[in-house]
């Protein structure tokens, strides 16, 4: 009789509870994902790299975004006078430097003195080269974070000079920048030309009246490169240093009180000359590329490229990789992208999506330049030390078709080039605030052609989208072993099963912090300056620290036996959880670095599985699945995937090895400061050992 | 039953062995966090100093007063003055060769280490205490003792060890101190020493305004006891008495249920409430004695309880008031700022009150997680601190959901945090709405962990009474 009753109530109970367990639409549409995981996973990854491979279809034209600029709406007041005061200059550079071999800071006395001549206010510069220590910390610290060397030697410093001119319309607030990279020792012929462009449009702007920003002339001493007198320059504009430094006594000359500002910066330009043209016409390569992937306002590469194109007859260029223009696969995916438009076009002629395989070719070699350049977080000229202070700033790099020693073309070259500066600077002119208007986030596939922010997002949520419901997936589908496989019920912490495997991660993520940190110990050891031998010491001390840290913690090893081992449904939920975490945070830092990353991680994390039962079963599906999760882990590697890449691109290996190789690559991300760098160490690395941990788990 | 002793000593003498060496290691970090060389300028970052607990503040105030002018000139201090008598000595003096501020620091490394003691005592009475409620239940006796968690060196290593905490500390936060002087309050009312509750309670709210909610959990630990109250034991008897009995005694038992009330100690509370006016005016005389040429009380309460409460300072945090408040018409600002002040005394603190008034100790975390949502001023260092509050009940929150969901959400939320103010500041590429998105999530994610802690408990009592029902049915 009670038993009878108790089943009673309990159907009264599952009755009356039945209703208000109705779970809600989104709730239901998030079990239905997480059920399906593994279709929805293949369909999302697949669509990510669809995605990816459409991007060339999908950059739209760049258009003028703030009204102000209005690039080209008035004529050139260049006049042939103003060019022969730039090739007077020229001239008398070349001529001093033939008559001269010292190291003295003559030539840079010879400029000042023209700047003076023009009216300008001259001012010069003493900086030391800095070394790229590396020094973990640079990473957290704002711009502001040189360290003046102590031993400094009076034989190893530049002197920069620049010139202002005051704007007659102006209040000495806001100042346009030009920068002429020169190196005064080993200085080619193509480079004077660079001063006597400037030096034309400087004749020009010390006499206009329509100027409303003070105009900075800066000649960067490049004898040491031409990115660190910029950075040192600029970090002298905005950040004074009050300690005198030693620099002050290598010379009579006193450089520390006459330094000279101009208010906030607007834009810079930097202008550099160089080799012949392979084209007919002259031609302008632009780059754009800041630290850790920064781009200027797209608006200043808009209004360079109308005026260059369209006024001046320039033929302008931007970085791609050249390897890709011979890709077949590519073109085969042009030929498709390209019928398929044809066929759009026939069926409505308002879809008129389709690009010739061609323009498909040099959009995506264009776009891989641009997401390598932007992934790496190095700055691809003296432009990317602007960035760091939000100054929008690009380098133009002009190529003339002619040699350099013709009068006639050079002067033609200085009145087009001249009038080129002249007009952005019309345009720049014209704002009442900073570049705000167009995009920042953006990359190019031609000089005329982007793809913002908001389009080539969704490549990456499509890629990242399966982590979330394949970690839920997994989480649910480990409880419940482990429900089954626990002999007492009451011990069991229903919701709380994750921390073995969170702590596991978390160890090993402390683990490629540590490794992160170790190349700065390891450029403290005295003796040891070879690349391929640091690279052997940080490879042997990692190694040695993972398995120090296998031995001491057992649940964390995973060739322990199955007691300690965590359940590797979990171990991977908790793993793809972190790998998500790390995208998505990687994705606002750097976004090109964390496409990349995911286009590498997201396979590897969603086909790892143990070995042991595939191995076990013998069946081919297993079988094929174990092999993808090997392959998919030895491509993940850093140092593979840098050997890979490094084949792929078509450069060879330059006489180091390949441990060397990579090293002298890390050095450079760490000496720019990129945040690559960091992601490399501190998400990658612990989710691919991580991976490795779930392939050989003893499940 | 020889055996089960030999693991108790075994247990016993093995992990407060850890626990020390744990606690050494924690103090060791922080150390070579504060005398590192390479110095990150935690004390500038907005997640970590508020205005309201930023040490630099703090030492403006000093030298303001030390220039024989009103340390709450200038707007730059909003803290007490009595903390100002106490710490701001401190500012002004440097160990040779060092940095400033660096005894500050040890004194907040001091207070991380006492509030993790006595967290570890309040813990080990919690667990006792759940250990004798269990006790009674005697099916599930032996494997409930083996499952027990020591909650007390738990929640005192999630405390030390939680890097909300370490940043507080090192960061030149005064939070530490705060912190302090809540779990001191809730250390008084669980070993039942009235003044030291009272103390920690005043100095609580003294140093910041939103402790004040902390006197109804104190009042229910003082006049119930301990989580899981002892009249479950008197009930339990009742019933055992009942067994024996015929069907008429069956039915008025049943009639003396639901009458009876727990028994509350009002000779306690009024005890406490004697010793919070003690406290008080103690307090209030000192803070009178240290402003009396700068405006006395009337302007310190202006300036450390005003400017809680008008929300002055729009700098940016990672609470929600800052944004909404800076884009906020003049005209409706006073409506609004009621709004938002009441929205914490009314949205929480009754219903709470009403279903967890027999769980005073997990009550106190509610509130201290909900006001650390909603205050003007959040930091890390409150979250810290709820944090291990929770941690003292991880016996009984076994069955919280979603737990790995939210533990996520607060690890992506807090790493976004300084990226998306880099973003912003540094960058120039976003704005405010970045910042303030983020701080929007970080909301939501507390929100949720607040809520499925609550639930948790709730389902956990509900599991409780239903085995005391069923016993009784046995």
């Amino acid at each position: 009789m009670a038993a009878v009753n108790r089943d009673n109530e309990e159907e009264v109970k599952t009755d009356d509870g039945s209703p208000k367990i109705k779970p809600r639409p989104i709730v239901r549409l998030g079990i239905f994902l997480i059920a399906h995981s593994p279709v929805f996973s293949v369909v999302f990854s697949a669509a990510g790299v669809l995605a990816l491979l459409l991007l060339p279809l999908l950059a739209k034209n760049t258009y003028i975004s703030e009204n102000a600029l209005m690039p080209g709406s008035a004529r050139s007041m260049l006049s042939n006078r103003d060019v022969s005061d730039g090739s007077k200059l020229v001239k008398d550079i070349k001529n001093f430097r033939l008559n001269h071999e010292g190291q003295g800071v003559e030539v840079q006395k010879l400029i000042g003195k023209y700047m003076s001549d023009m009216g300008a206010e001259v001012s010069y510069q003493k900086f030391h080269p800095e070394g790229n220590q590396f020094h973990p910390l640079h990473f957290f610290s704002g711009p502001d974070s040189y360290t003046l060397l102590e031993n400094v030697s009076c034989a190893s410093y530049g002197v920069n000079v620049a010139g202002i001119i005051r704007a007659p319309r102006g209040d000495g607030k806001e100042s346009i920048v030009l920068v002429t990279p020169y190196d005064f020792i080993n200085g080619g012929d193509y480079e004077d030309l660079s001063l006597g462009i400037v030096s034309s449009l400087f004749s020009l702007l010390s006499r206009v009246t329509w100027l409303s920003k003070d105009i900075i002339w800066l000649v960067a001493d490049s004898r040491y490169g031409d990115y660190r007198p910029v950075a040192a320059w600029l970090t002298e504009y905005h950040s004074p240093s009050f300690k005198v430094s030693d620099l002050l006594k290598c010379d009579e000359q006193n450089t520390a009180d006459n330094f000279r500002r101009a208010g906030t910066m607007a834009a810079a330009l930097v202008l550099k000359v160089d080799g012949r043209s392979e084209k007919f016409e002259d031609t302008l390569s632009i780059y754009a590329e800041a630290s850790n992937g920064q781009m200027p306002n797209l608006d200043l590469i808009n209004v360079v490229n109308y005026l260059a194109v369209h006024r001046q007859g320039f033929y302008v260029k931007v970085e791609k990789v050249v390897s890709l223009l011979s890709s077949s696969w590519l073109k085969i995916f042009g030929e498709i992208f390209e019928a398929v438009g044809k066929l759009a076009h026939m069926l409505n002629p308002d879809w008129n999506f389709g690009i010739p395989a061609a323009d498909y070719l040099e959009g995506s070699a264009t776009l891989a330049s641009s997401l390598y350049s932007q992934a790496l977080g190095i700055p691809t000229g003296p432009h990317g030390a602007f960035r760091d202070y939000q100054v929008d700033a690009i380098t133009l790099k002009v190529s003339p078709r002619f040699p350099p020693d013709s009068k006639t073309r050079q002067h033609d070259f200085f009145l087009r080039g001249a009038r080129l500066l002249e007009g952005t600077i019309r345009s720049v002119n014209n704002l009442l605030e900073k570049f705000h208007q167009s995009f920042f986030l953006y990359m190019l596939t031609s000089p005329s052609k982007f793809i913002s922010v908001g389009v080539y997002m969704i490549a990456f949520a499509l890629l990242v989208a399966p982590l979330p419901m394949v970690a839920a997936s997994l989480y649910i589908d480990g409880c419940k072993s482990l429900t089954n496989s626990t002999h007492n019920p009451t011990e069991n912490f229903k919701s709380w099963k994750w921390l073995d495997a969170a702590k596991q991660v978390f160890t090993l993520h402390l683990l490629g912090f540590i490794v992160t940190l170790l190349p700065y110990f390891i450029c403290q050891v005295p003796g040891q300056h070879s690349p391929t031998n640091r690279s052997i010491m940080w490879g042997t001390t990692s190694s040695s620290l993972l398995l120090i840290t296998f031995v001491t913690m057992p649940g964390c090893s995973p060739f322990s036996s199955r007691l300690h081992g965590t359940n590797w449904a979990i171990l991977k939920s908790v793993t793809i959880s972190a790998a998500f975490i790390g995208l998505c945070l990687m994705s606002i830092i750097n976004f090109a670095t964390a496409e990349i990353g995911a286009l590498l991680l997201v396979p590897t994390c969603l086909m790892a599985q143990p070995i042991k039962p595939a191995l076990r079963s013998r069946r081919l599906k297993s079988l094929l699945g174990a092999f993808c999760s090997i392959v998919l882990l030895t491509i993940g590697f850093p140092v593979m995937f840098f050997a890979i890449s490094k084949g792929l691109l078509g450069e060879g290996l330059v006489g180091l090895s390949l441990g060397g190789e990579f090293w002298t690559w890390l050095e450079s991300l760490w000496a720019w400061k990129s945040a690559t760098y960091l992601y490399i160490g501190m998400v990658h690395l612990p989710c691919w050992l991580l991976c490795l941990c779930i392939l050989f788990h003893p499940s | 039953m020889k055996e089960e002793k030999k693991d108790d000593g075994v247990m016993a003498e093995e992990k407060p062995y850890m626990f020390w060496i744990w606690t050494l290691a924690s103090t060791i970090f922080r150390l070579f966090l504060i005398f590192s060389p390479a110095n990150i300028n935690l004390s500038s970052r907005p997640e970590v100093s508020t205005p309201h607990t930023s040490l630099r503040r703090l030492a403006e105030g000093y030298w303001l007063k030390q220039s024989s002018l009103s340390p709450y000139a200038g707007s730059m201090y909003h803290g007490s003055p009595l903390l100002l008598s106490i710490l701001g000595p401190l500012t002004v003096q440097r160990i040779e060769g060092q940095s400033s501020h660096h005894l500050c620091s040890l004194v907040f490394v001091i207070a991380d280490l006492l509030s993790a003691l006595l967290l570890r005592a309040i813990g080990q009475k919690l667990q006792k205490s759940y250990r004798m409620n269990l006790r009674p239940l005697g099916v599930l006796r032996s494997s409930q003792d083996r499952g027990i968690l020591p909650c007390g060196d738990i929640a005192a290593l999630v405390y030390l060890w939680n890097p909300f905490t370490i940043l507080s500390c090192v960061g030149l936060s005064t939070s530490p101190i705060e912190n302090l002087a809540v779990i001191v309050s809730l250390y008084g009312a669980v070993t039942r020493r009235v003044p030291l509750a009272a103390f920690g309670l005043i100095m609580a709210t003294h140093l910041s305004l939103y402790s004040a909610p902390l006197v109804f959990p104190l009042i229910f630990l003082l006049g119930y006891g301990l989580d899981a109250p002892p009249i479950k034991k008197f009930l339990q008897t009742r019933h055992g008495g009942v067994e024996t009995g015929s069907t008429s005694d069956v039915s008025k038992q049943e009639k003396l249920t639901p009458t009876t009330q727990l028994p509350f100690s009002w000779r306690t509370v009024l005890h406490f409430v004697f010793w919070v006016l003690v406290w008080s005016s103690y307090v209030l005389v000192l803070c009178s004695l240290s402003l009396k040429q700068y405006g006395g009380l009337e302007e310190m309460f202006k300036r450390t309880y005003g400017f809680i409460l008008r929300i002055e300072d729009l700098s940016p945090n990672i609470g929600v008031f800052w944004y909404f408040f800076a884009e906020a018409f003049e005209f409706s600002r006073n409506y609004l700022l009621i709004i938002f002040n009441l929205y914490i005394l009314l949205t929480s603190i009754p219903s709470l009150m009403f279903r967890l008034k027999h769980r005073p100790c997990f009550l106190a975390f509610a509130y201290l997680a909900f006001t650390s949502i909603l205050k003007s001023y959040p930091s890390v260092g409150d979250a810290a601190l709820y944090l291990s509050l929770w941690a003292l009940f991880v016996n009984e929150l076994t069955d919280m959901e979603y737990s790995f969901f939210i533990f996520c959400g607060y690890i992506g939320f807090s790493l976004l945090s300084p990226v998306m103010h880099n973003f912003w500041i540094w960058r120039g590429t976003g704005n405010a709405n970045f910042y303030f998105g983020n701080a929007m999530g970080y909301a939501c994610f507390q929100f949720m962990f607040v809520e499925k802690s609550v639930n948790a408990m709730l389902n956990h009592d509900q599991a409780l009474k239903k085995a005391t029902a069923e016993m009784t049915k046995n």
